[in-house]
């Protein structure tokens, strides 16, 4: 039996201002089927799964749903077909109970709130989620927020769901369970495609993989037929040799002062006496579970949180502080590069040299009243240069770059402090394979230059990559610490879990 | 989405503002087709003189505006401006009705604004209270005070006419340069070059386009907040002296009537300057104050009442936004949270 696949998209087209975001790309889908996206950030794969989903139309080309042409004008149209999105930012509603936002845009005209909160229980326990329907969809973590936007698709019967990065928030094992998740959906008929950076994911949990490069569709075949390697390869359209940063062979720790040295910080229930050291040369990292208090304590250290902010004490190189404004800590060398750089990292319709420009201006022009734009141009065309950034016009807002370049932006503009100690939330998230290995070599180098670098990171092979030394964090405190010698996945995860 | 390698060759225009862009032009060429039409159909309405009236009869309503930008493109908003102006306008008046040296008047009425733009900026930036609240408050605060201790009660507080200092700012700096013609210019210029120049001024589009970043990137958020509502107060008194010494009055229902204010935000909005701020420059202030300016003018000399004139106002603001969403139609990509 040959069959009828329930996506085709033919020849799709999508321009935003002249600038083709898909170009010409074919796609199709079949019943019951995992297809994994994998592209560069901006090579279309948000795009692509957006047309499908209904949020855009085509600018050229068409889409068929069971081989029959369908201009969706709106999600809504889509949803109609079967078709469903969960978004990487996911669209609940926060105010409203798990329950509700199952049954959001299906309840009756009068609705009673035991008869929602059984559905609801019902679609959950099939799906084996442990979420409990009268919670407030706002107080969920990122793992069960989107096992209900799943649960929601379930509900809305959809026979393909789309699923843009759902592993970017996860632990692993939460991750497990999303991929056991997905083949029991997959065993009743469901379609699902899943965009995923991490393409050991794509390689291990789908049927069939699409390559996009620059909006245009590379390669599509069953998963079995790539490597890690030759996904790369297609992706980049060159070889790429992935290797760990240059360390120095010695430890290049300096001197026996710490930096920074950090003691029973606590912080709302986030934080909860946390305690380290970091050292000046050393790049230290803090593995943990999303949620384990690490960037908070990070903004603590930054002055940018302070209403929550309940004891503990900080010294920089010996000086007992106590920032109320990051411009304090920025002043006494401190530069952090924050986990969302769209949320609070770059100026999105600036360029990249006004960006970087900012940065050295926040500390060294805090006394000028005139500013010095030629200064400040020269310093941003030297930037760009060390860390290599790729632009497309000198006054190109940063929002269009590629997720790699904007995150090189987001680096230089806190380099061009000439900061003593770096702290570095999941500076690699979201960013493009061919820039992560960039950026690791610029963490690295920081480091080997003398100053001090914190590196908060999710992912663990780059925390055992970069640092010397390893900390772990679980619900607010320091939980291990490991030396690099000592230091392997295992471990830490036993650690950050137990 | 962002536009990578694929379309190296290509430069673009800068995205970001280009919807603003676009409502600026839309004006711009509104403004043209009014000045053409206007000509074409009102007797004596393309002369100098009436191009000096034009000139005199907007320079407050520029001075404000140019206040209002720069709180604006900060992400901020400055309620209490026409209260400030009145507030201004009088101390200068009873200061000189009493007999004060005019020098030392128009200081004492300046320092006031300092003390009234930084306890704004204050509650702002340090104690952080939503701009839009803080500036309500202070403007109905200043009103109260300002009726209840200097005018006990009444609206209106009368200038000496002949008093020179009242004079000079209704009269001619040179012979074809009205002193309010030339205050508008200098407050243009001086908005033009605290934007462009200054490091308050690119700190103070950091603070429209990200204010978190800004704050976390270590720029002086909080020194800048002061030197944007002490600039938007010295605005105000500009525009309360040249306003009060050309009615030979300070009256406090153009605060209380709110139509000012108003028209303020509306020129601000129109010239295409996004009320989310980080946007925006000199060119859409002079835009939006342009249109508002040539429509005032030859409709008062065409007898259109100033109620069918706000009307017009109203349907003109709705109209070049739904122009301006049809030449630029936005979908999921290009919207932005909190755009206008």
């Amino acid at each position: 039996m040959s069959t009828q696949p329930v996506i085709q998209l033919e020849n799709a087209t999508k321009t935003y201002g002249g600038i083709a975001a898909l170009a010409g790309a074919t796609f199709d889908l079949l019943p019951g089927e995992i297809h994994a996206l994998v592209g560069e950030n901006g090579a279309g794969k948000s795009t692509l799964c957006k047309l499908i989903a209904g949020v855009i139309t085509p600018s050229e080309g068409h889409l068929r749903v069971d081989g029959e042409v369908v201009a969706f004008a709106a999600p809504k149209d889509a949803s109609r077909r079967g078709i469903s999105m969960v978004y990487q930012e996911t669209s609940l509603v926060p105010q409203l109970t798990v329950a509700q936002n199952i049954v959001l845009g299906r309840e009756a005209a009068f609705n009673s709130v035991r008869k929602v909160r059984n559905a609801a229980r019902q679609v959950l326990q099939r799906l084996n989620f442990k979420v409990d329907p009268s919670q407030l969809a706002g107080s969920l973590s990122a793992a069960k927020r989107q096992m209900v936007e799943i649960a929601r698709a379930v509900v809305n019967e959809a026979r393909v769901i789309i699923l843009d990065e759902p592993t970017a928030a996860l632990t692993p094992e939460e991750t497990d369970h999303l991929f056991d998740l997905m083949r029991s959906l997959k065993r009743s008929g469901v379609a699902m495609i899943f965009i995923s950076h991490a393409l050991e994911e794509a390689l291990n949990h789908a049927d069939r993989i699409s390559v996009l490069r620059n909006g245009r569709m590379i390669q599509t075949g069953p998963a079995s037929s790539f490597t890690r390697a030759s996904l790369i390869r297609h992706m980049i359209g060159e070889d790429l040799a992935e290797q760990a940063p240059a360390r120095p062979a010695a430890n290049t720790r300096s001197t026996a002062v710490p930096v920074l040295q950090v003691e029973n910080i606590r912080m709302g229930a986030m934080v909860n006496n946390m305690s380290f050291s970091i050292f000046p040369g050393e790049v230290t990292g803090i593995a943990g579970l999303i949620g384990s208090g690490r960037s908070e304590v990070a903004k603590v250290i930054m002055g940018h949180t302070k209403r929550n902010f309940s004891g503990g004490r900080i010294w920089l190189d010996g000086r007992e502080v106590r920032y109320t404004l990051p411009a304090q800590a920025v002043a006494d060398g401190i530069a952090y590069v924050s986990e969302d750089r769209k949320l609070d990292g770059f100026f999105e319709t600036m360029g990249v040299a006004e960006n970087i420009g900012l940065g050295w201006l926040a500390k060294f022009g805090r006394r000028s009243i005139l500013a010095p734009r030629h200064r400040m141009r020269a310093l941003a065309d030297d930037w760009e240069k060390r860390l290599s950034i790729r632009r497309i016009g000198a006054n190109q807002p940063v929002l269009h770059l590629s997720g790699g370049n904007q995150q090189k932006v987001v680096i230089a503009k806190s380099l061009s402090q000439e900061p003593r100690l770096v702290i570095f939330d999941e500076p690699t998230r979201g960013v493009d394979v061919g820039a992560i290995a960039e950026i690791r070599q610029i963490i690295r180098s920081i480091a080997n230059n003398g100053a001090g670098v914190i590196l908060i990171s999710s992912y663990l092979p780059e925390i055992l990559d970069l640092s010397d030394r390893i900390l772990v964090a679980k619900s607010g405190t320091i939980a291990a610490e490991f030396s690099r010698a000592d230091a392997t996945a295992e471990r830490i995860l036993h650690a950050a879990v137990h | 989405m962002s536009a990578d390698s694929a379309a190296a060759p290509l430069t673009l225009p800068n995205q970001g503002s280009g919807r603003r862009n676009m409502l600026e032009r839309v004006v711009a060429a509104a403004t043209f087709l009014l000045i053409v039409a206007f000509a074409a159909t009102i007797d004596g309405f393309a002369t100098t003189g009436n191009l000096g009236i034009i000139l005199i009869n907007s320079a407050s309503l520029t001075v404000l505006s140019c206040g209002m930008a720069v709180v604006i493109i900060s992400r901020g908003l400055d309620l209490s401006l026409i209260a400030q102006m009145v507030a201004g306008a009088t101390i200068f008046g009873m200061l000189i009705s009493g007999g004060v040296a005019a020098p030392l008047a128009l200081l004492a009425a300046y320092l006031s604004m300092v003390a009234i733009g930084a306890l704004n900026a204050w509650l702002i930036a340090y104690v952080e209270i939503p701009s839009m609240l803080a500036t309500l408050a202070s403007s109905m605060f200043i009103v109260g005070l300002f009726r209840f201790a200097v005018l006990r009660g009444e609206y209106l507080l009368l200038l000496p006419k002949s008093d020179p200092t009242v004079a000079f700012f209704a009269g001619r700096l040179l012979p074809f340069l009205p002193v309010p013609v030339a205050l508008m210019l200098g407050t243009l210029m001086a908005t033009w070059f605290l934007l462009n120049r200054t490091v308050a001024g690119r700190i103070i589009y950091a603070m429209g386009d990200n204010f978190q970043a800004a704050r976390l990137s270590g720029l002086s958020v909080r020194v800048t907040a002061i030197v944007v509502y002490v600039f938007a107060a010295f605005t105000a008194i500009t525009a309360g002296l040249i306003m009060a010494s050309a009615s030979g009055a300070v009256d406090f229902r153009t605060v209380t009537n709110g139509t000012l204010l108003f028209e303020v935000i509306l020129v601000v909005v129109l010239g295409g300057i996004p009320l989310r701020g980080g946007r925006g420059g000199l060119r859409n202030i002079i835009v939006g104050v342009a249109l508002i300016a040539v429509l005032r003018n030859g409709m008062t000399l065409m007898n259109v009442t100033t109620q069918t004139q706000d009307m017009l106002k109203g349907l003109i603001l709705l109209a070049a936004i739904i122009t301006d969403n049809y030449l630029n139609p936005r979908d999921a990509e290009t919207d932005t949270a909190g755009d206008l």
